[in-house]
């Protein structure tokens, strides 16, 4: 490996984590996330030689990104973007802006996850680790749909608080 | 129809808003730059929640798996231990995840070594394949060559005979009963199909293409390629050696290797393999949801025998008459 490439890995090691939330939060399933990211990482260390090392390297890697969920949308045929490009190119600057805080307190997740009542540990499983939406999740535990989604914003809510508040005592945020 | 954004992003990240609901979305999008972070955090929030409860369930299933495995006869006190010891096992693995690993890679990194060296010394293996679960992806990216190729020989019941340099021998059956034979010597690959002429290639994966894992450079069938593409790919845990109640002969204890797939690759999402501690013998492999096709399988091989196979085993000639047609790719 040579040290540009060594470099370019390790860039991309560190920004992985936004730049995958961002394709995430555009393809909204995590196999299609997965196919994305790999076609991002593949694209980012093949171009970086075009990389300005002047500017921020999640930028660029989220610019990159953009560009790669267009074309995977473009292939799949049936789906489309929700957002129009001026919306996503807004939510790109708000995952860089963001991520620095945001990784940092998302590093007490495991821990507040503990913490939460079995009941809501189980809706978790279902969401993300069997990856069923909430219409599944309510066939699977005979509750309505619009209870399933709204536990789940809740629970993501109570981990919200859980992280920020660790990460405030902690010291990490600012 | 709500107009809580909070709710909104929160329902949009579960892909659960109406066409009206998203477009409400997008409106609120860009009336605030506030509301646009306040997106970007939740969606972080939720990306890494998937990461979190996938590492959560693999340890869980480790323990799950370990109790499933453990012989029956035990006498009931030990299972105190081995509760405990399971326990003990579950909370290295979550540890190693929680303090950065540096350790665990180390002996990872060694483990696999050991493991991959061990293929070469073995004596040639016998696995037989089950399929446990094939679920049709939501997403079908099946290329549309893949399509219009004929059906594949079934892969559940197959037999699977391994020698280390990547040697293979898969013997699948087809419906109408007759034997579909591919392989690896080592220099070639070939495939021997009920009909037609043998085809024999120097391509070593031209006739892996209809088998679970060519995708994904995870093949099922060269293992230690396979243990290679684990290192690299791969967020590879070790389970300890069980400590055991000393009947059971050191040649007996087994380890257990569970390995779940790192983001930005692709394959099968979670791999598991229970090996012998003292040979390195690898008794069983599992494939969570390896995708095949359009389909998400989950594959169990299991080890039925280990013997020395004759020589040429691995030829293609040892597994048709010789009145048959070969035809050089």
């Amino acid at each position: 490996m040579d040290d540009q490439t060594r470099k370019a890995t390790r860039y991309w090691t560190l920004a992985q984590p936004v730049v995958s939330a961002f394709v995430g939060s555009l393809v909204r399933d995590f196999a299609a996330r997965d196919d994305v990211l790999q076609e991002t990482a593949v694209a980012v260390i093949e171009s970086f030689d075009r990389y300005d090392e002047s500017r921020p390297f999640v930028g660029w890697a989220l610019g990159i990104a953009q560009n790669q969920v267009r074309l995977y949308l473009r292939r799949r045929q049936r789906d489309r973007l929700v957002f129009d490009d001026d919306v996503v190119l807004l939510l790109a600057e708000a995952f860089e802006a963001t991520a620095p805080e945001e990784q940092r307190s998302l590093a007490f997740l495991r821990d507040c996850l503990q913490r939460l009542p079995e009941r809501s540990r189980e809706l978790c499983e279902l969401r993300y680790f069997r990856d069923l939406k909430p219409s599944s999740i309510a066939n699977a535990l005979g509750m309505a749909p619009n209870s399933v989604a709204k536990a789940l914003q809740r629970i993501r809510d109570q981990l919200r608080e859980c992280v920020s508040s660790k990460a405030a005592t902690e010291g990490v945020t600012g | 129809m709500t107009s809580d954004i909070q709710e909104l992003i929160s329902r949009y990240l579960d892909a659960d808003l109406t066409e009206f609901e998203q477009e409400e979305l997008q409106r609120l999008l860009r009336s605030s730059s506030q509301y646009v972070d306040d997106f970007a955090r939740a969606a972080q929030l939720h990306d890494r929640l998937h990461g979190e409860m996938t590492v959560n369930a693999m340890a869980e299933d480790v323990v799950s798996r370990s109790e499933f495995a453990r012989p029956v006869q035990r006498k009931v006190f030990k299972s105190f231990a081995w509760i405990a010891g399971t326990v003990t096992a579950a909370l290295f693995i979550l540890g190693m995840g929680w303090f950065g690993a540096d350790f665990s890679t180390r002996v990872t990194a060694g483990e696999l070594d050991r493991l991959i060296a061990a293929q070469a010394s073995s004596l040639d293996r016998i696995y037989r394949i089950a399929v446990e679960e094939s679920v049709q992806g939501k997403n079908d990216p099946t290329p549309s060559d893949e399509r219009i190729r004929p059906p594949k020989p079934p892969i559940n019941g197959a037999t699977l005979y391994v020698r280390h340099g990547n040697q293979f021998v898969l013997v699948r059956t087809a419906n109408d009963g007759r034997s579909f034979v591919t392989g690896s010597d080592g220099r070639t690959s070939w495939a021997v199909r009920p009909d037609g002429p043998v085809r024999v290639s120097h391509d070593l994966s031209r006739f892996n293409r209809d088998l679970p894992g060519h995708e994904n450079d995870v093949p099922l069938f060269q293992m230690e390629q396979g243990l290679e593409q684990l290192r690299h790919a791969y967020d590879v845990r070790v389970l300890p050696a069980e400590t055991d109640d000393g009947d059971t002969a050191a040649e007996q204890a087994e380890r257990f290797i569970v390995a779940v797939k790192k983001k930005g690759h692709r394959g099968p999402q979670r791999v598991e393999i229970t090996y012998a501690e003292k040979s390195g013998l690898i008794r069983e492999m599992r494939f969570v949801k390896m995708p095949y096709g359009p389909e998400r399988l989950t594959i169990r091989m299991t080890l039925t025998d280990e013997r020395e196979l004759a020589a040429d085993f691995f030829s293609h000639a040892s597994h048709h008459s010789t009145d048959r047609a070969v035809e050089e790719e």
